[in-house]
């Protein structure tokens, strides 16, 4: 039972960052923005929020700290965000060249900037992690669900189901959501009925800057002692957990914590009881996720729910 | 205004790329820039400079000597790990004035094998290897150089021999990749566990055994270790780099504890009970010594084990309760004597060892894959 505990806390640890940036993701595909500088915003979130904690982990600790740090992360997302909004909607850019640019630079930005600026030069920064709830106050004593859910927990936890509630809300039962939703799938159609599609892009843009910026805090505390520059390429992941859940809310859910459960397996399948006598690789585990996405764009390819107009920078003139 | 930011974008990618690979001077180099450049010269290996390892080991060693007798010291970064970019950096250091390139990591045998013949009034000090050709058929260390190779399995044998006579029965070995010195300590950790066990007469002693297979951090690793945590092991011997830091953070979450490596690392956790350490900035000095005292060695390949203080336990801020310093004395004192033989991680005709030959009977090593 403890194994089975276990293996439900850190698919966690894996699946909210992905669940909340791959969130991101899909506002800005259905505002019609590409966005693989994902990864850049998460390392760039990531950034800023575990500076500050590093910078503030003597003065505070525990929830709060983590509260604000999550502010700044998403703060330093929707900033750094601007950048491809800019370039992309603005200026009509190629957004995957636009979105490259970001990634390169961010990881380099971090490293120059946490030498820089660090009493000792190093790139690291470090942090002591004083966010870990062992057990949430009455709910971590229900039987079974509260093993699952409600021990060894970080709130990032919740706020991350938070998010996914407020993205269907927003994306499907607001006037915003379906602006939105129009300008990614025909925005010419939407600029005839008088949406401002420019702005309505560089919301869809801003927010999947500041999810992503969130994501990255949430990757990096649970996971190691200190900040590196890296996310280890998870904002990429994010972005298959996107695709393969069609750009739809529930559905990204049902995809991150595929992906999650997953990697959990493939790396703690030694100690899960059947998986540890079947003599599968773990190689076999990694690659799964991957496999499956691959079969589902084969066989969605036909129906694909890819927004219509993403990646097409909007012209008001062409036709 | 869209050049404007084609322009923009290009300097961004262009800075950036600059930014990942350009070759980074030292930031804290207090050596006075004199007219023939930087004297002492140190090419890193994978890993930044301020790694908690290797690297910052062996610089530190060459800033501590460098700035006790005020000779100019600084480090080049090579832009990738290749031969070809390690005598890049090499070529870099000899123009700017190197007369000694220290080079941390066996991945330098190769490129030191080429460059003691390119430049042959330089002297190189090879850490962790000996200098070779490409397909490792011809072995030759000019007079210009030196290999200084340590004896992980020694310092590994001191941990896992500490680790079972401070109590601890279910063990966990987490190295990076499976690169010789990670095996050997991974190997002499768990010769140590099975020694103390046969002292202490215990019956069964539990070792899981991986490799990551890379030197970072990532929530696998982590994920990795707080399922050994939880199925009942006590103390990793996380020994890799960055490995350490995922495996301290499950640490941390489960309670339990961690053993570092390469350098003290009890100040990154509280769960670092003790750290199995290589003398790297004290070799890295004495062979500095060395030479500036006109006797360099070069052309031999010198082993740094106990008995040249190269591996040791920093005991001062060893978390153990049962292990105490006059037992540590006691082991290290038999290392050095030589009483203790133990398997490395290949035998004296260059055959690969396994775990199934280092003749262990109470520790039951499994190989997790």
């Amino acid at each position: 039972m403890s194994i089975l505990y276990l293996v439900v806390q850190q698919t966690m640890f894996f699946s909210i960052p992905l669940l909340i940036v791959a969130l991101g993701g899909v506002f800005t595909e259905r505002s019609g923005v590409t966005n693989i500088a994902l990864d850049g915003m998460m390392i760039m979130g990531a950034f800023t929020s575990i500076f500050f904690i590093n910078q503030m982990q003597s003065t505070m600790s525990g929830q709060l700290l983590l509260l604000i740090a999550i502010l700044i992360a998403v703060v330093t997302g929707v900033v750094f965000s601007l950048l491809h909004a800019y370039a992309s909607v603005n200026m009509k850019s190629d957004q995957i060249i636009s979105g490259t640019a970001l990634n390169l630079f961010a990881p380099a930005f971090a490293i120059y900037v946490a030498r820089m600026i660090q009493e000792n030069g190093v790139q690291q920064i470090t942090f002591s992690n004083t966010f870990r709830i062992s057990s949430v106050p009455v709910l971590g004593d229900i039987p079974i669900l509260g093993g699952l859910l409600f021990k060894n927990a970080y709130i990032t936890t919740y706020i991350g189901l938070l998010i996914l509630v407020i993205s269907v809300i927003v994306l499907y039962k607001t006037r915003f959501g379906l602006r939105l939703r129009a300008c990614g799938e025909h925005p010419h159609a939407a600029d005839s009925v008088g949406i401002n599609v420019y702005r309505m892009r560089y919301a869809g843009v801003m927010i999947s800057g500041g999810l992503a910026g969130l994501g990255g805090l949430v990757f990096v505390i649970p996971t190691s002692t200190q900040f590196n520059a890296t996310v280890s390429g998870y904002g990429f992941l994010a972005l298959a957990v996107m695709i393969f859940g069609q750009w739809k809310p529930m559905r990204v859910l049902f995809a991150a914590f595929f992906f999650g459960l997953m990697k959990t397996i493939a790396s703690a399948y030694s100690v899960i009881p059947f998986l540890s006598t079947a003599q599968i690789p773990s190689d076999v585990y990694k690659m799964i996720p991957f496999i499956a996405t691959l079969i589902v764009l084969a066989f969605s390819s036909k129906s694909s729910q890819a927004p219509r107009a993403v990646a097409v920078p909007y012209d008001k003139g062409s036709r | 205004m869209k050049k404007f930011l084609v322009l923009l974008l290009a300097f961004a990618m262009v800075f950036s790329l600059a930014a990942c690979g350009g070759t980074e001077p030292a930031p804290d180099d207090d050596g006075e820039p004199v007219a023939e450049g930087y004297e002492i010269a140190m090419i890193t290996d994978i890993g930044s400079i301020d790694d908690k390892s290797f690297n910052q080991g062996t610089w530190e060693g060459i800033v501590a000597y460098a700035e006790e007798n005020g000779i100019t010291h600084k480090y080049y970064k090579p832009t990738e790990q290749t031969t070809d970019a390690y005598l890049a950096s090499i070529q870099l250091a000899v123009e700017g004035g190197a007369k000694v390139v220290v080079t941390p990591g066996f991945l330098f045998e190769e490129p030191i094998f080429i460059a003691q013949d390119m430049y042959e009034d330089v002297n190189f000090i090879l850490i962790d290897g000996n200098p070779h050709n490409a397909d490792y058929t011809e072995f030759r260390t000019n007079d210009n150089a030196v290999g200084i190779v340590y004896a992980e399995e020694e310092s590994g044998y001191l941990a896992g021999y500490a680790a079972v006579k401070d109590g601890y029965t279910k063990l966990g070995f987490m190295g990076g990749m499976a690169v010789p010195a990670v095996v050997r300590f991974g190997y002499g950790f768990a010769q140590g566990a099975e020694a103390a066990a046969a002292e202490l007469g215990i019956p069964s002693i539990e070792l899981k055994y991986h490799y990551t297979g890379n030197f970072d951090a990532t929530p696998e690793t982590q994920t990795l270790a707080t399922s050994w945590y939880a199925e009942g092991v006590e103390v990793i011997f996380a020994c890799g780099g960055l490995v350490g830091n995922s495996v301290m953070s499950a640490a941390e979450a489960s309670g339990a504890a961690v053993i570092g490596v390469d350098v003290d690392q009890s100040s990154e956790s509280e769960t670092v009970i003790t750290s199995a350490m290589k003398g790297l900035a004290a070799s890295v000095q004495s062979a500095l010594e060395a030479y500036y005292a006109g006797n360099f060695p070069g052309g031999e390949a010198l082993v740094y084990g106990a008995a040249q203080d190269g591996v040791q336990l920093p005991m001062e801020t060893s978390k153990f309760e049962n292990f105490t310093q006059a037992d540590y004395d006691a082991v290290f004192a038999d290392l050095v004597a030589g009483n203790i033989k133990l398997v490395k991680d290949t035998d004296a005709s260059g055959k690969e060892m396994t775990l199934n030959d280092l003749g262990l009977s109470i520790v039951k090593a499994t190989l997790v894959e």
